[in-house]
């Protein structure tokens, strides 16, 4: 009995001693993360917030005083054919990302494990475009589409397609191809590289043990690669998808969202309105519409991947 | 706590944006001495995106106050043109705007006027001292709310040897200028360079169609809404005009995909593949002495021809000033930012803008060294009126409508008829 109520107490003590121990790790772990919070909740969390407010407002982000419409903006916002157009932009090149730049990552990645002589060579030519500043690509491709000094337009006349020959960037039709084009092969790299890391990561002993079952080629790769780089091609989807969502860099640089709103995206056109046309409260209010639509986007994908996960 | 509210989303519109804006780089020029008795160092900031040899002149400008001001430091800070436009209003929207700012005066100007953010000096400067198309930009409602330093004219810039060699002579009428872009166009010379990507470029050729047929009051009529309107006969017919000279060929292709910063345009013109280029006599000017002196000798310029019938005249100009300068109303220290802001504008820095980076003055009593420059400002004096640039002086919400509906004439994306629609109806919506 006594020997009981002592290991109860001692296990008291201890579950005591633990819980200080806990609370104390606690206010550690609050330490070392206060800093990236403070700045987290101050920058993000609550600049979404003030964003959200803002968008509620008709203002001119100069004015003193705000005046409240309520969700005024958000009705003139679905009314809005700049916005559906830039909207439209932004799903293309979603499609771009996912459809070119994965599958062009993964391909530059396999091609990397190759036994080609000179592979290292190959593995900085292809990451390249990656390490070039954002303001000098668009200049560079600017001039590559210049209608009439243009290395595109040279190419096409010197191969006898003289007929394909246009302005790329000012035609309302081809500007945003030729955009996304520049966009496709300044990103490209970046998956290389992610699944260049994940395929170093595969053990080496599934494909000896496939080479003992005679899988070769195609057999290895859709039965041992494909299926474990699948956490990182989500991750690069999930990448993707919100980068072209917020898009904004090469388009300002190359069009400016031109001609006549043609490339316009979310971003760009958010941009136009609040500092150009200065409309803070409708800048907000395109904002606020990217970041729910990027949040909406992020939950699909998210449950997609945890449901696949639980069939798996 | 608005000023941090401010701060934040303008963080979150760059973050959302993902990218940067460039970083302002800040000069305080040396000199800035309060080795003098006076206790306290009062500062001024003065905003301005003025570059080369015109950024010096203000920086001797800033020095001259400071030695005639002990304690006083003044501190410039230097932006590049697109992002001065952000930093500006969010600087004014947080409450913490610099003393002295750079403006292009006209309806840009007026959104901060309108929003008690510019102080009225109309009781503490002489007009006598500025050209009175100068002063109309800063002026509203008969109050004037800054100084006007240096003016722009925009003719149209042409090759000599190229008119040479074809026998063409200066057009007098629109007709005379289809003429010559026949011409040039059977000699594979592309008549006019322009690079519309920024649209502003092409913006002229509005502009001047639409006075020439319209007439002077045209645009005045539509702004002040006191009779025609954007969609008036004239905007259509010049639409047409625009597209018909766009037919010809009389454009490099591509043009709307073309960057004037990137030097697009004046590469055609220095390479000899185009005859012509409607352009600010500042850019032209500066740039072709910049890039390509040589080419200063084959350099020469006209108005814009009449059309025939038209209400218009040759003698009628496009113009704009820039920079004008004007005090935050917020400023801790007025007395001491109208001295600075009558330093700006006084005769020596106007006599050095003048001399050193090839402005037309709109300080009065200038005496040009340049011979060039000189013609430019007789050309410009002599101009029976001024036609202000539409971008600056209208709303920027309208002056918007106005350059992309534009750029999609000169890309055949809209008809000249909804051109002018759309013009008009966001002018009903934002003029009174």
């Amino acid at each position: 009995m006594s020997e009981h109520a002592q290991s109860q107490q001692s296990s008291a003590g201890a579950a005591a001693f633990r819980r200080k121990q806990k609370r104390k790790k606690t206010w550690v772990i609050i330490g070392f993360m206060a800093p990236a919070l403070i700045v987290y909740g101050l920058y993000v969390v609550y600049a979404i917030g003030m964003t959200f407010y803002y968008s509620t407002f008709d203002w001119t982000g100069i004015d003193a005083d705000l005046e409240f419409i309520g969700l005024q903006n958000y009705v003139e916002l679905f009314r809005d054919m700049t916005f559906w157009q830039s909207l439209k932009n932004n799903t293309l090149l979603i499609a771009a990302s996912l459809f070119t730049q994965i599958p062009l990552g993964l391909i530059m990645a396999l091609l990397l494990f190759s036994p080609v002589k000179g592979m290292r060579l190959f593995r900085t030519v292809y990451f390249m475009p990656f390490l070039m500043s954002t303001v000098a690509i668009g200049i560079l491709f600017v001039y590559i589409y210049d209608a009439n000094f243009g290395l595109v337009n040279q190419v096409l006349g010197s191969i006898g397609l003289e007929s394909l020959q246009r302005g790329w960037l000012g035609n309302e039709n081809t500007a945003i191809w030729a955009v996304i084009v520049t966009i496709c092969w300044q990103f490209a790299p970046f998956y290389m590289i992610l699944f260049r890391a994940a395929i170093v990561g595969i053990p080496e002993e599934l494909y000896e043990a496939a080479d003992i079952d005679g899988a070769t080629g195609w057999k290895r790769f859709s039965s041992i690669t494909l299926p474990l780089l699948k956490p990182i091609i989500v991750t690069s989807a999930i990448l993707s998808i919100i980068g072209a969502l917020k898009y904004f860099d090469l388009i300002y640089i190359m069009t400016g969202g031109g001609p006549n709103n043609a490339t316009d995206l979310m971003a760009t056109y958010m941009y136009d309105q609040t500092f150009t046309n200065f409309n803070m409260g409708y800048g907000s209010t395109i904002s606020s519409m990217m970041f729910i639509i990027a949040f909406i986007v992020t939950v699909i994908i998210i449950t997609l991947d945890n449901k696949r996960k639980a069939d798996y | 706590m608005k000023k941090y509210a401010v701060v934040l989303i303008c963080s979150l519109a760059v973050l959302a944006a993902g990218c940067q804006p460039s970083s302002e780089n800040a000069e305080t020029p040396e000199g800035g001495s309060d080795s003098g008795g006076s206790s306290e160092n009062k500062e001024l900031s003065l905003w301005h995106i003025e570059t080369g040899e015109a950024e010096k002149v203000l920086q001797e400008a800033a020095q001259r106050f400071e030695e005639e001001h002990e304690g006083v430091t003044v501190e410039l800070n230097q932006y590049q043109n697109d992002p001065y436009k952000e930093q500006i209003i969010t600087s004014m929207g947080g409450d913490s705007p610099p003393d002295i700012f750079h403006s292009w005066g006209g309806g840009w100007l007026k959104n901060f006027v309108d929003s008690d953010q510019v102080m009225n000096i109309t009781e503490d400067i002489n007009p006598d001292n500025y050209l009175q198309t100068g002063l109309d930009t800063v002026t509203f409602n008969e109050e004037i709310y800054g100084v006007p330093v240096g003016m722009e004219l925009t003719p149209v810039w042409y090759n000599t040897a190229i008119f040479e060699e074809y026998d063409l002579e200066v057009p007098e009428t629109y007709d005379d200028l289809l003429g010559i872009v026949e011409t040039l166009r059977a000699n594979d010379i592309i008549p006019f360079a322009l690079a519309n990507q920024p649209q502003w470029p092409g913006a002229f050729y509005m502009m001047y169609l639409a006075e020439r047929i319209g007439g002077p009051d045209l645009f005045n009529e539509a702004y002040n809404r006191t009779g025609r309107t954007f969609d008036d006969e004239a905007y259509i017919e010049a639409g047409q005009k625009i597209q018909e000279l766009v037919d010809m060929g009389a454009f490099p292709d591509g043009v709307n995909g073309m960057n004037y910063d990137n030097g697009q345009s004046r590469q055609l013109m220095y390479s000899g593949d185009a005859a012509m280029e409607i352009m600010n006599s500042g850019a032209m000017l500066n740039n072709v002495r910049k890039e390509m002196p040589e080419f200063e000798e084959k350099l020469d310029y006209f108005l814009f021809p009449e059309v025939e019938g038209g209400q218009g005249s040759q003698n009628h100009a496009i113009g704009g000033v820039s920079p004008a300068f004007s005090i935050s109303s917020k400023t801790e220290h007025p007395d001491l930012a109208l001295e600075l802001l009558k330093e700006l504008s006084s005769q020596e820095t106007a006599q050095g803008l003048a001399d050193r980076s090839g402005n037309i003055s709109a300080v009065q009593g200038v005496e040009y060294e340049d011979g060039y420059i000189e013609r430019l400002n007789s050309t410009l004096n002599e101009a029976n009126y001024l036609q202000t640039f539409y971008d600056q002086t209208l709303p920027p919400e309208v002056a918007q409508v106005h350059l992309d509906t534009t750029q999609g004439l000169f890309g055949k994306s809209i008809t000249p008829e909804e051109a002018a629609q759309e013009v008009e109806q966001a002018a009903q919506e934002v003029l009174e």
